[in-house]
């Protein structure tokens, strides 16, 4: 720090703004990430730059995006976090300055073979960790200054905020897709009751509820619910699964509790950290009875004509993924002609800072022996309101005709 | 906003996590982490001391019965202070009774001898 030397500090200036440029956020992140990678080569005035993500699953760096180096993203270059040039930046979190390039300092052959004679990289960091590397070569050698390290680690964090927003999307995107191809489309045809559902996103990340409806070649109609604990896509794709799961025990034993029990030994087998609450019916062909199983899930109302609706009295077992070995007590509730059956997920009754029990009771006090469409809409309209819910919500209705009227409901 | 941190505390060898007075969706990943934690001390059993929560949603519940899990994997046992009725509520709704011990003081918690022998 001696005489300030005042072209440099404005061409510096120039730079930093040229990678901090408020008008590049107004490209879509990917394009926003091929313009970064060009400024880039552009103020360090070097030959190549390119950006590898780390792949969490196999801890490995990927070729995401490159200016002047394209054939490493083409090819899908990997380097194992540790080794060569990017894998050190990413195992030691810090830049790494390299001014000879061969294969002693770096494994990806592309950048030797190309002739790239000096290279200085930085980790990429968000929220904490490192989620890749962008680094830049010259052809030419030279000494990077800390200065160019500066700079770079200011594009670094700039990609850093596109990738992580870009990841955002594509999980919000990948989430929403998957809720569509899971929550039924159409609600089973069954002779003699009607139904409706709501599913409907939390206003934080999305993810584990579902509702379910089907009916076994033996005329039985299930029902499961369920939440899977956490969110996002992994919640997504574990809800999935065992929604898939327990339509394929359903079809081989009809007792609730062996259902939730293999369901449980599967689930702890193959995921061994997924938590879920599941509520899981089997109602008589004749709809007279329904046979409950609850899975620490909140048991289901019951509304029977002229009467309020109260909790079906079901006692609950573990929920899945809990404990490793038990048997879940079954409950058979009369279901009256006429009478609704309500099935739901937390989200609808939790509130923060209030027992249990004022959701649940709340809840009763909406449901009525109706239209299910109509006890949905009014259920919701109690429950729910304008304000966004914070969890995600399933709510599934279920009525059985009352004897005459069974053609009243459209 | 109430206290939301989790400190963990040595109660005579045994770490014990005081949890704050409402735990939810927004602190229940915290909650996860300090209870994974101190289910990663190695084995033998640690306390939860929920005795100023009042407050707990499902959220809250899926962090401890993970925590719980991780323990049992490792040989060792979450014990739960327990005393707000809304806390033994949610509890008894999501029928976590039979599934993780509790006591009703720290002191409880800390001198009984095995889960596998109280029959809570």
């Amino acid at each position: 720090m001696t005489a300030v030397d005042p072209v440099s500090v404005e061409a510096r200036l120039r730079d930093i703004q040229s990678i901090t440029d408020a008008a590049l956020s107004r490209l879509d992140d990917r394009d926003l990430l091929a313009e970064l990678l060009d400024r880039t080569r552009e103020v360090l005035q070097a030959d190549t730059a390119a950006v590898l993500l780390l792949d969490f699953s196999s801890g490995q760096l990927i070729a995401t995006a490159a200016a002047g180096l394209e054939e490493e993203v083409r090819q899908g270059v990997r380097i194992p976090v540790g080794r060569g040039f990017a894998g050190r930046i990413a195992a030691e979190h810090r830049p790494v300055v390299l001014d000879r390039v061969d294969h002693t300092t770096v494994m990806n052959p592309i950048l030797w073979a190309k002739g790239i004679r000096s290279m200085v990289g930085v980790p990429m960091v968000a929220g904490g960790r490192v989620i890749g590397v962008l680094h830049v070569g010259s052809l030419t050698p030279r000494q990077f200054t800390s200065g160019d390290v500066e700079l770079l680690q200011l594009a670094g964090d700039r990609a850093a905020a596109a990738v992580q927003s870009m990841t955002a999307a594509a999980d919000r995107g990948a989430v929403a897709a998957l809720q569509r191809s899971l929550v039924p489309s159409a609600l089973p045809a069954v002779a003699g009751a009607e139904m409706a559902a709501r599913y409907i996103p939390g206003s934080g990340a999305v993810g584990g509820d579902w509702y379910d409806v089907f009916s076994l070649p033996t005329g039985h109609v299930c029902v499961t619910v369920g939440d899977v604990a956490g969110s996002g896509l992994t919640a997504a794709v574990i809800m999935g699964r065992m929604r898939s799961t327990l339509r394929a025990y359903a079809l081989e034993t009809a007792d609730p509790s062996e259902v939730l029990g293999r369901l449980d030994r599967k689930m702890q087998h193959f995921e061994p950290d997924a938590l879920a609450t599941v509520v899981y019916a089997v109602i008589e062909p004749g709809l007279d009875q329904m046979h409950v199983a609850l899975a620490g899930h909140f048991p289901p109302v019951i509304a029977r004509p002229g009467q309020p609706a109260e909790l079906a009295d079901v006692r609950t077992g573990a929920l899945i993924g809990a404990v490793p070995w038990t048997r879940r007590p079954v409950t058979t509730v009369p279901v009256p002609p006429g009478a609704l059956l309500c099935f739901y997920t937390d989200g609808l009754v939790e509130r923060p800072g209030e027992v249990i029990d004022e959701g649940l009771d709340r809840l009763c006090r909406a449901v009525t022996a109706q239209s299910p469409e109509a006890a949905c809409a009014a259920v919701t309209g109690a429950l729910v309101g304008s304000e966004p819910a914070r969890d995600d919500i399933a709510l599934l209705m279920i009525r059985r005709h009352a004897g005459r009227e069974k053609d009243a409901d459209d | 906003m109430t206290d939301t941190s989790f400190p963990v505390e040595m109660v005579g060898g045994v770490p014990v996590v005081v949890t704050p007075e409402e735990i939810d969706i927004t602190n229940a990943d915290r909650l996860r982490t300090a209870l994974l934690e101190a289910a990663g001390h190695g084995p033998g059993r640690f306390v939860v001391d929920m005795s100023r929560t009042q407050f707990c949603d499902t959220a809250g519940i899926h962090a401890l019965v993970l925590a719980h899990k991780r323990a049992s994997a490792q040989g060792s046992e979450v014990r739960l202070v327990i005393t707000g009725a809304a806390v033994l509520r949610i509890f008894a709704v999501t029928g976590l009774d039979d599934v993780i011990p509790h006591f009703a003081s720290l002191d409880d918690a800390l001198a009984a001898t095995s889960a596998s022998t109280e029959g809570t």
